[in-house]
């Protein structure tokens, strides 16, 4: 303890005024109330993205030059990030807090970058968790079913896949076109999975070519069978020549089947499957195309950035609007007779509900019409032992169905209708089938609609928010745009229409990246204690000397990024 | 190497040569293009320093105070209302026993805005335990800062460097720049006796009782006392090594003069030419250049006028109350020496206005026509 010194000559007293002692045994750390605790948050992005990719943490290595490591780090998450980094709705961007400085970052064209690396992908290794002999039949070769296969092999598992189609990929192939993912890209991606054992084999229906009795060789099943009948637009004229339902008309282009469509086409919907068709007809040669959609701009379940392409590409829209008969003539489209309509209350889904304005009846001329109302699964080899509701299979949680071995996933059990969904599905499914061979309690899963990663990391599940930003260190910088053909030029092919980032591109969007709620090892805190009571752990953060932290709380006001919060002392420990 | 350099850029060099660590400054008219050349230095490696730019002359010097704590060697420069910002901190350095050197461009105090020279800047801080030299020329300014820092690393305490605004700072003159090895070799790295250090933790600058506080002040007067004879040392060896002697004043033909000139700065140049014609035309006058105004070289100034009969004190610079403070300083040498002089205490040049071999002229003519002075203070050149 402190006690007092009287020298007795000048000559024993220091030049200045300073203790002699250390001052090591005054553990100022007692007189805090508030303690600062180092601990990574949630990033908007790492919170929304439905492959539960770790999407903060690639930004952050790709801004050290790291871009092998980032792509790992997303190749834990999703064996698809070349598809995704072409067709993800990104969610991820919508929620980004860089969007209210300068613009969202670019993840989307940053994923799609890592992906393309003129480099040899090799894929992240797991120690091998299967039991032995462990098989598991997949049914569908779609991003969910392969991405339950991906996840099962890199844990030891023999997985077997039995696609409906002579092709491999579900809707990755048949429903996306070649101008917004080419083939080439899809190839490899499937490829890597294969290089992991995993067996697929095509044109192998389920309910038609094999059913459950010849699966007993597999200790698990799992469903992921995806959603291909197009909804019936259920008015008169329906069966004649020249309507096209969007799926099939899809499925035809992308297999390279002709497919033809007449000068004048009508799109009926306002999803991707609409949007997609609609741009394929141009590329086919339509002169004229107008996607009808019942609601307004702003109900399009369609990604904004296609419907905008789109419209560049020459595609009209038209608003508010529904057919009730197709007009025919000798049993060949003529023309759509279409009632207005108007925006009521909203329904079940939030969205307003379309109502018909009597007496707005009026005919359009078309010789085309492909109706893209949405998909639906055909369930209709299941038999009783697996409950669905709805049109889709019941699955809890886990992914499990009714039966104890039998897992679903995918928009035929799910219904979000994208690639990233269904691949988050797929793993999630791995994850609990694992754990069912094993033998432990399916039990630590989140509802259906949070994300779960391969690789969980040790983060607070507190969302960082753009206010809790420091923004005394980021300047507005706008976002760099993804360069793309001119709209002319594309609609004359149906080679890729978005060009990919270059590294400097890249790189620049990394840097802009906030790293919401992780730390970075900017040394902000480190520099600013007054204490010196943050400690650098050698590359790998930071550390808090509680011994003798006051409690002050510069560390945690000036964390740019919220790697570090107060919290009372004591409450702490909860 | 020989440049024809502004005042202000001889101080520059002097900095780099003398490889300082740590430099923190605030721009301020008329010193701003010393710390300009020096953060180019930093910035373009000629000068291995960390230069630490922040929002005012008081965090100027607590930056320097930090820098000098850890073991760093530490430069700053100001002028005028920049000094005045950093008075309080300016007793936390020397009360520290902090070897800093900070060049002062003596600039005029306001109101009245004035950027031109004038001397009651820099001596309103005689009190904050801060050595103090005046600089007569570029190349004094550029030597002494190199013997500044081997000054006050000896004696552990600060040293402020003071050049005249304009006169010196943005003149040009031939001056000799000295090769770094050499340099190196006068002025060895800074060896500190306390350090800041994390892993050895001490309290530095806490309570200190009426027990001892009037002792850490003892020290400081010793080390002051000290600082004289290390100042005729140090600038001794300078001599020996660059082919420059220095003193704590200079002495100019003052073998058999009745009337002293006591001047400080650049006045001392005009005052040279003065004291040639006259001893060209047989006037018995010389003159006593003050370089060292802290700590106050009494014996120095005792011994040049034991044999004048008249002492002529040029203050550019007034103690309002009182009046000139070299005069005053003389003064209060002089009480009790056995020869008594009779002192003419004049003011002249305030506010930058020019002192002309004119003015220095019509001083020596006052001396010689009066027995006393007229008065307390003899302003010179005032409008009727």
């Amino acid at each position: 303890m402190s006690h007092q010194i009287v020298f007795k000559t000048e000559a024993d007293m220091p030049l200045l005024p300073m203790s002699l002692g250390s001052t090591l045994y005054n553990k100022t750390g007692s007189w805090r109330y508030v303690r600062p605790i180092y601990r990574n948050k949630t990033s908007p992005c790492n919170q929304v993205c439905p492959a539960g990719e770790d999407i903060v943490a690639y930004l952050g290595m790709v801004a050290e030059g790291e871009y092998e490591q980032a792509r790992q780090r997303i190749l834990e998450e999703n064996p698809f990030p070349g598809v995704c980094g072409r067709v993800c709705p990104h969610p991820c961007e919508s929620e980004c807090n860089r969007a209210q400085l300068g613009g969202a970052i670019a993840i989307h064209a940053m994923e799609r970058f890592l992906a393309d690396l003129p480099m040899e992908r090799t894929l992240p290794a797991l120690e091998p968790t299967a039991p032995a002999n462990a098989k598991v039949a997949v049914i569908g070769s779609g991003p969910a079913g392969l991405s339950c296969a991906y996840q099962m092999a890199r844990r030891g598992y023999k997985v077997t896949v039995f696609e409906a189609l002579p092709v491999v990929g579900g809707m990755m192939r048949v429903g996306i076109p070649s101008y917004r993912l080419p083939r080439k890209v899809l190839d490899a991606e499937i490829a890597s999975i294969v290089a992991l054992g995993v067996e697929i084999r095509t044109s192998m229906r389920f309910g038609n070519d094999l059913g459950f009795e010849d699966l007993h060789d597999y200790q698990a099943i799992f469903l992921a069978i995806g959603q291909h009948r197009s909804r019936k637009l259920n008015i008169p004229g329906e069966g004649a020549q020249g309507v096209l339902p969007g799926l099939e008309f899809l499925r035809q282009v992308n297999l390279g089947q002709k497919a033809h469509v007449g000068s004048t086409v009508a799109v009926i919907g306002g999803g991707n499957t609409a949007v997609d068709a609609s741009r394929a007809a141009l590329r086919l040669g339509a002169s004229k195309v107008v996607v009808l959609y019942r609601r307004s701009r702003h109900e399009m379940p369609a990604v904004a950035d296609e419907i905008e392409e789109a419209e560049q590409e020459g595609v009209r829209l038209e608003f508010l609007t529904a057919p009730v008969e197709v007009l025919t003539n000798n049993d060949r489209v003529t023309g759509l007779r279409c009632v207005r309509m108007r925006l009521g209350a909203p329904d079940e889904s939030g969205r307003r509900r379309p109502e018909v304005i009597p007496g707005s009846e009026y005919t359009i001329d078309v010789d085309t019409v492909i109706p893209a109302l949405g998909q639906e699964a055909d369930l209709s080899f299941l038999d009783e032992r697996i409950q669905t509701e709805g049109g889709l299979i019941l699955i809890t949680e886990t992914g499990a169905t009714s039966h104890q071995a039998i897992f679903a996933g995918g928009d035929a059990a799910t219904g979000f209708g994208t690639v990233a969904h269904a691949i988050g599905s797929g793993k999630r499914a791995a994850l609990a089938i694992d754990k069912y061979l094993r033998g432990q309690a399916l039990n630590g899963f989140p509802s259906l609609t949070a994300h779960v990663r391969a690789a969980p990391r040790d983060v607070d599940p507190t969302v960082v928010r753009f206010e809790d930003i420091n923004l005394a260190y980021f300047m507005e910088e706008p976002r760099t745009p993804q360069p793309q053909r001119p709209a002319t030029e594309r609609i004359r092919d149906f080679s890729e229409v978005n060009l990919g980032f270059a590294e400097g591109d890249a790189l620049r969007e990394a840097e802009r990246c906030f790293s919401c709620g992780t730390c970075n090892q900017c040394d902000t805190c480190w520099l600013y204690c007054p204490d010196v009571c943050i400690l650098r752990r050698d590359g790998d953060g930071y550390e808090v000397n509680y011994d003798y932290c006051k409690g002050c709380g510069i560390c945690a006001q000036e964390c740019p990024r919220v790697a570090i919060a107060m919290e009372e002392e004591l409450k702490w420990r909860k | 190497m020989e440049k024809v350099i502004m005042g202000n850029h001889a101080v520059s060099y002097g900095v780099q040569l003398a490889r300082a660590q740590v430099i923190a400054a605030y721009p301020i008219t008329p010193q701003t293009q010393i710390v300009e050349m020096l953060s180019e230095f930093c910035a373009d490696g000629r000068l291995d320093a960390k230069f630490i730019k922040v929002e005012s002359e008081h965090s100027v010097m607590a930056a320097v105070v930090g820098a000098s704590m850890a073991g760093a060697r530490a430069f700053t420069a100001t002028s005028s209302h920049g000094l005045g910002l950093m008075h309080e901190v300016l007793h936390w350095a020397a009360g520290g026993r902090l070897p800093i050197v900070m060049a002062n461009v003596n600039r005029t105090m306001g109101p009245g805005w004035n950027v031109w020279t004038e001397q009651t800047d820099s001596l309103a801080q005689r009190d904050t335990g801060w050595m103090q030299f005046y600089c007569e020329t570029n190349q004094e300014a550029l030597d002494t800062v190199i013997q500044g820092f081997k000054i006050a690393e000896t004696v552990l305490l600060p040293v402020m460097i003071v050049l005249d605004a304009f006169v010196l700072s943005h003149t040009m003159e031939p001056v000799d720049i000295p090769d770094q090895a050499t340099v190196d070799s006068f002025l060895p790295p800074y060896d500190p006796k306390f350090t800041l250090d994390p892993s050895d933790p001490h309290a530095f600058y806490g309570l200190v009782t009426p027990e001892h506080y009037m002792e850490l002040r003892h020290k400081m007067h010793q080390a002051m006392q000290k600082a004289v004879e290390v100042t005729r040392q140090v600038g001794a060896e300078f001599g020996e090594v660059f082919g420059r002697p220095y003193d704590v004043v200079e002495k100019y033909r003052i073998d058999g003069a009745e009337i002293v000139l006591v001047t400080s700065g650049s006045i001392t140049s005009t005052a040279r030419v003065v004291v040639d014609e006259w001893r060209a035309d047989g006037q018995k006058v010389g003159l006593l250049k003050m370089r060292m105004f802290r700590p106050f070289p009494f014996e120095a100034a005792r011994e040049a006028l034991a044999g004048a009969r008249k002492v002529a004190v040029v203050d550019r610079n007034i103690s309002q109350g009182h009046g000139g403070i070299f005069a005053a300083e003389i003064r209060s040498a002089l009480y009790g020496a056995s020869h008594q002089p009779v002192l003419f205490p004049f003011i002249i040049g305030l506010g930058g206005r020019d002192v002309t071999p004119h003015s220095i002229g019509s001083i020596l003519n006052y001396a010689q026509e009066h027995d006393v002075p007229a008065e307390e203070s003899i302003w010179m050149e005032v409008k009727e």
